[in-house]
C-alpha cells in the first residue's frame, strides 16, 4: 500500500472508560539509583534507617544536573536489589520495607493561596527543582529547566493528546482530576505571566471536553481553554501539536519557548501542582497495563516504585501463555522493551504493553516509498537505509537523520517488514562519528 | 512463557509486499480475459512462455545469488541450491516475474508472419524478449527491488528490433474485422490521418477494435485495471495524474497549432484520439507506476511523470520512432535514478524544485508550439 498512515489501530476502547485501580499500598517500593540522564549516585541514609514519605533520601547525579531522589513511602531501607528499569538496563534499586503508615515528611506543608500568589518564578523553579519533576510523558527532562527560560511567553500548551496506542493513563488523570490540572495551569500561568492555556486533547475523546467544558465555566476570564486537535499518530509530538493548536510552525531543531510557547504533558502539569500546594515529590501516577498478551487490561493508580509483578495478577496475568509475548514499557511505537517481567514502575513510565510477539519476515524493499510519506519530519527514510548499508558517512549526512524523532512510523508503514528505523538509529550514531 | 526483546515499534501496518503485486495482477485480469476472448491461443502461447521463462530465470538466480560457498557448507550444488531457493525465494519473487511477463504479453503483437506466409503467435519474439527483459531488465542489477529499467519494456523493445518486420497488428476474428488496406498497421503508425479516418471511431479506440498489440488496445480495461489499483493505493496518484496531465497539456497545445493551419482537425477529437492510441495509458498505468523503477519522494515523482509525458509526446510527434510510450518509460526510469540523488532529493516541495516542475511544463509546452506553428507534426507529414 503506498499512502501516508495517519491513524494506527487503537484498542483504546478497552480500557479508556475504565475508572483506575488504586493500589498504593505495596510491600516493597523500589527506587532507582540510577537512569538514562544520571549515571552515578550519593545516598544520605543507611540501611536500616526509618524513612518518611516524601523525605530526601539522596541524589542521583548526571553530566548535566542532579536529581533528587525522594522515598514515596515511610518504612525501613533495607538494601539494594536489581531489577529492570524503564530503559531496560538492568540497574541497582534502593529497597524500602513499607510500613502502611504513610507518615508525611515535615518539609511537605501545604501553602495557602495567599502564599501562593506571591510566589515568583525563580521562587517556583525552586520548588520544582528541590521536588524534582521531570517530564512525566516518559521524557524525564527536568522541569525547572523548562522554567528557567527567559522569553516572553504567551501560550502555555498543555499536551494531554497521548498519540501512541493502547495508553490511558493521562485519559484517566484528566477524567479524575480535572481540578489539579486547572490549578496546575494556574500556577503555571502565574510564573510565566502569561494569559492564555490550551488543553490539547484527541478529538475523540468527547468526555474529556464535556468534563473540561463544564469547569471551565465556573473560571470565566481565567484564559484556559480545551483544544481538540486530530486523532492521528504522533499528533502529541511536540511541533506538530503547537502546529496544530497555535498555527505556529516551528523550524527543526528550534525550541517552542523562542516562539513564545511553553509545553507540559498533563501529567507533569499535576506534578507541578503537588510541588507548588503541598511542597510534595511525584510519588503516585496512573500508569495502564495492557495489550493482546493480557487477560484484563486496566488502568492503575500506584505508588511511584511499584514492582509490575504485583500488578500483573490483578490483571489475570498473560494470556495464551505458550506463546512468545513482548514486554514493553510506554507506547508501543516508541517504548523500551524488556527482556523480563521484573520491570519497576518509576516517575516516566506511562503503560505496560504485553504483546504477542508476530515473526516479521524481511523481504527486500520495493521502494513503494510508504516510509517517505509517512514520515513526519520529512526524511527519507529508505534512503538513510540504502547508505547506512554501504557506510557512506558523507551521504548519511547528507540526509539528516539527526533530525528523527524515533517515531517508528516508518518501520510501521513498511510493507517489505524492514525495522527501518533500527537503520535510523545506526545512522543517527554514525551521523555523530 | 518467554519474553523476546525487540527494538521499536512493536506494531506494523497490515499491508504486505505481496497485496500489493496481488493487486496489480488483480488490475492486469480483465485485460488479459479481454485479449484471451479475443486471440485466445496467441495470448495463451505467449502468456504461458514469458511466465515460464520469466519465472525459471528468476528462480535460477534467486538460487544461484544466495547459494552457499562450498568451503562452507560441504554439501553437493544441487543439496546447496536446494537450502538457498528454501530460504530466500518467497512469494514475490513468483508475483514479481509473473507480473513482468503478464505485462510483456499484453505489449507484444498478435502474431508474426513466417517467411514461408504462415502466420503464428509470437513465439521467437516472446523466447528472446522474456529471457532478455528478465535478465538484462532486472536480475543484472540485483533481482527483485534493485532494477533501473522496467524489464517488460526492455524485453518488448529488443524483442521488437529483432523480429519486428514480421509482427502482425491484426489477425481477422468475430470481435471485429477490417479491410485489408488497413490491416497492417496501428492507428498511430498509420500516420496523422487517423483523425479522421472513418474506420477507425473514437468508440472502437476505446473498445479495442483497432489494429495493435495483444492487450494495451483494450483502454476499457485497462481503466478499470486503474480504478482498481488506485482505490486500494497499490499504485502512485501523483505518477499517473502528472503523467496523463503534461501529455493532455501538450497535446491540446499541439492540437491548437494544427487546428490553426487546418480547420478539418479538431482539436479534443485530435487528443482524444491521441489519448486512445498506442500504448499510452497501458503505459501510464502499468509502468510507469511500476513502484521498483520510479523515484521514492512525492515531488520526484510528480517530475518523474512530467519527463516521461514530454518524452512520449516528443517521441511521438516529432520523432522519426514508433514505440513512444516504450521509450519514455525506459528514459523516465534512467532520469528516475538521477532525481533520488541524496544532495537534492527531499520529500518538500521546495520552491527550486516547483520552480523546476513549473520551467519543465513551460519549456515543453512552447516547444511544442513553436515546433508544430512552425514545423509540424512528423507524422502529419
Amino acid at each position: 500500500m503506498i499512502a501516508k498512515t495517519k491513524g494506527i489501530k487503537d484498542t483504546k476502547k478497552l480500557v479508556g472508560s475504565l475508572p483506575a485501580v488504586r493500589y498504593i499500598d505495596p510491600k516493597y517500593i523500589f527506587l532507582a539509583t540510577t537512569n538514562t540522564r544520571c549515571s552515578k549516585f550519593e545516598l544520605y541514609i543507611k540501611e536500616g534507617d526509618h524513612v518518611n514519605s516524601c523525605q530526601l533520601i539522596g541524589k542521583r547525579i548526571g553530566p548535566f544536573f542532579e536529581q533528587p531522589i525522594h522515598s514515596t513511602c515511610s518504612g525501613t531501607f533495607i538494601g539494594f536489589e536489581k531489577h529492570y528499569h524503564r530503559s531496560g538496563k538492568l540497574t541497582d534499586f534502593i529497597k524500602i520495607e513499607n510500613d502502611f503508615k504513610d507518615t508525611l515528611d515535615p518539609s511537605c506543608k501545604e501553602r495557602t493561596p495567599e502564599e501562593i500568589s506571591k510566589l515568583t518564578k525563580e521562587e517556583m523553579t525552586e520548588i520544582i527543582k528541590n521536588t524534582a519533576n521531570v517530564g512525566l510523558g516518559g521524557s524525564s527532562f527536568p522541569t525547572y529547566i523548562k522554567f528557567q527560560t527567559n522569553e516572553p511567553i504567551h501560550t502555555i500548551l498543555i499536551n494531554g493528546i497521548e498519540c501512541e496506542p493502547y495508553i490511558t493513563a493521562d485519559h484517566r488523570l484528566m477524567l479524575e482530576f480535572p481540578y489539579r490540572v486547572i490549578n496546575g495551569i494556574k500556577y503555571v500561568m502565574q510564573a510565566f505571566n502569561c494569559k492564555h492555556a490550551k488543553i490539547c486533547i484527541k478529538k475523540k475523546y468527547k468526555d474529556i471536553k464535556e468534563t473540561y467544558e463544564a469547569i471551565l465555566k465556573e473560571e470565566e476570564g481565567s484564559g484556559i481553554e480545551i483544544c481538540p486537535l486530530g486523532n492521528y499518530y504522533p499528533q502529541g509530538w511536540e511541533v506538530e501539536m503547537i502546529k496544530n493548536a497555535t498555527g505556529i510552525k516551528l523550524n527543526p531543531g528550534e525550541l517552542p519557548s523562542k516562539r513564545g510557547i511553553i509545553n507540559f504533558n498533563v501529567s507533569t502539569i499535576v506534578g507541578i501542582y503537588k510541588a507548588i500546594r503541598y511542597n510534595m515529590p511525584v510519588i503516585k501516577r496512573f500508569i495502564t497495563i495492557t495489550g493482546d498478551g493480557i487477560n484484563h487490561p486496566k488502568n492503575f493508580r500506584v505508588r511511584v516504585g511499584t514492582s509490575v509483578k504485583e500488578l500483573l495478577p490483578i490483571c489475570g496475568g498473560y494470556k495464551n501463555p505458550d506463546k512468545e509475548k513482548v514486554f514493553i514499557l510506554g507506547g508501543p511505537m516508541m517504548g523500551a522493551s524488556v527482556p523480563n517481567d521484573d520491570v519497576i514502575i518509576t516517575k516516566t513510565v506511562t503503560s505496560i504493553i504485553v504483546l504477542d510477539k508476530e515473526e516479521h519476515r524481511e523481504e527486500p524493499c520495493v521502494r513503494c516509498g510508504s516510509c517517505v510519506l509517512s514520515c513526519p519530519v520529512h526524511l527519507e527514510p529508505v534512503q538513510i537505509m540504502n547508505a547506512v548499508k554501504t557506510l557512506d558517512k558523507e551521504r548519511i549526512k547528507k540526509l539528516n537523520p539527526t533530525r528523527c524523532i524515533e517515531c517508528g512510523l516508518c518501520a510501521y508503514s513498511c510493507t517489505s517488514k524492514i525495522n527501518v528505523t533500527d537503520y535510523i538509529r545506526k545512522a543517527k550514531l554514525i551521523a555523530k562519528l | 512463557m518467554t519474553i523476546i526483546k525487540e527494538s521499536a515499534p512493536h506494531l506494523r501496518r497490515k499491508s504486505s509486499v505481496a497485496r500489493m503485486m496481488g493487486d496489480v495482477l488483480i488490475a492486469l485480469a480483465p485485460t488479459l480475459i479481454f485479449a484471451f476472448v479475443v486471440y485466445p491461443i496467441n495470448t495463451l502461447a505467449t502468456l504461458l512462455l514469458s511466465l515460464f521463462i520469466m519465472n525459471l530465470c528468476e528462480f535460477i538466480f534467486v538460487g544461484i545469488k544466495n547459494i552457499k560457498p562450498k568451503y562452507e557448507v560441504k554439501e553437493s550444488f544441487i543439496n546447496r541450491f536446494k537450502t538457498a531457493i528454501k530460504e530466500k525465494y518467497t512469494i514475490n519473487n513468483l508475483l514479481s516475474a509473473s507480473i513482468s511477463a503478464v505485462i510483456f504479453t499484453l505489449i507484444m503483437p498478435v502474431g508474426m508472419k513466417l517467411p514461408s506466409g504462415n502466420i503464428i503467435p509470437p513465439i521467437y519474439p516472446t523466447i528472446v524478449g522474456a529471457f532478455i527483459g528478465i535478465t538484462f531488465g532486472k536480475l543484472v542489477f540485483g533481482g527483485l527491488g534493485s532494477n533501473i529499467f522496467n524489464p517488460a519494456v526492455v524485453g518488448m523493445l529488443v524483442s521488437k528490433y529483432c523480429f519486428g518486420s514480421s509482427y502482425i497488428n491484426y489477425l481477422p476474428n468475430q470481435y471485429y474485422s477490417l479491410p485489408d488496406a488497413l490491416s497492417g498497421a496501428t492507428p498511430l503508425y498509420e500516420g496523422g490521418a487517423i483523425y479522421n479516418n472513418p474506420n477507425f471511431s473514437l468508440l472502437d479506440m476505446f473498445l479495442g477494435k483497432i489494429p495493435g498489440t495483444l492487450g494495451e488496445v483494450y483502454k476499457i480495461t485497462i481503466i478499470v485495471g486503474l480504478i482498481y489499483l488506485l482505490i486500494r493505493r497499490s499504485a502512485d496518484f501523483r505518477i499517473v495524474l502528472s503523467y496523463l496531465a503534461t501529455f493532455i497539456a501538450i497535446t491540446l497545445v499541439a492540437g491548437l497549432c494544427i487546428h490553426g493551419k487546418n480547420s478539418n482537425v479538431h482539436t479534443f477529437e485530435f487528443l482524444a484520439y491521441n489519448l486512445l492510441s498506442g500504448g499510452l495509458l497501458f503505459g501510464a498505468v502499468f509502468m510507469f507506476t511500476d513502484p521498483v523503477t520510479s523515484p521514492i519522494n512525492s515531488p520526484s515523482r510528480v517530475m518523474y511523470g512530467i519527463i516521461g509525458a514530454i518524452a512520449t509526446a516528443f517521441i511521438r510527434y516529432f520523432a522519426a520512432l514508433p514505440e513512444g510510450v516504450g521509450y519514455s518509460i525506459l528514459l523516465a526510469n534512467m532520469i528516475g535514478v538521477a532525481l533520488d540523488h541524496y544532495e537534492w532529493s527531499s520529500q518538500r516541495y521546495t520552491i527550486k524544485k516547483i520552480i523546476v516542475i513549473i520551467s519543465l511544463i513551460v519549456i515543453s509546452l512552447l516547444i511544442t508550439f513553436l515546433a508544430t506553428y512552425y514545423g509540424g507534426i512528423y507524422k502529419n507529414g
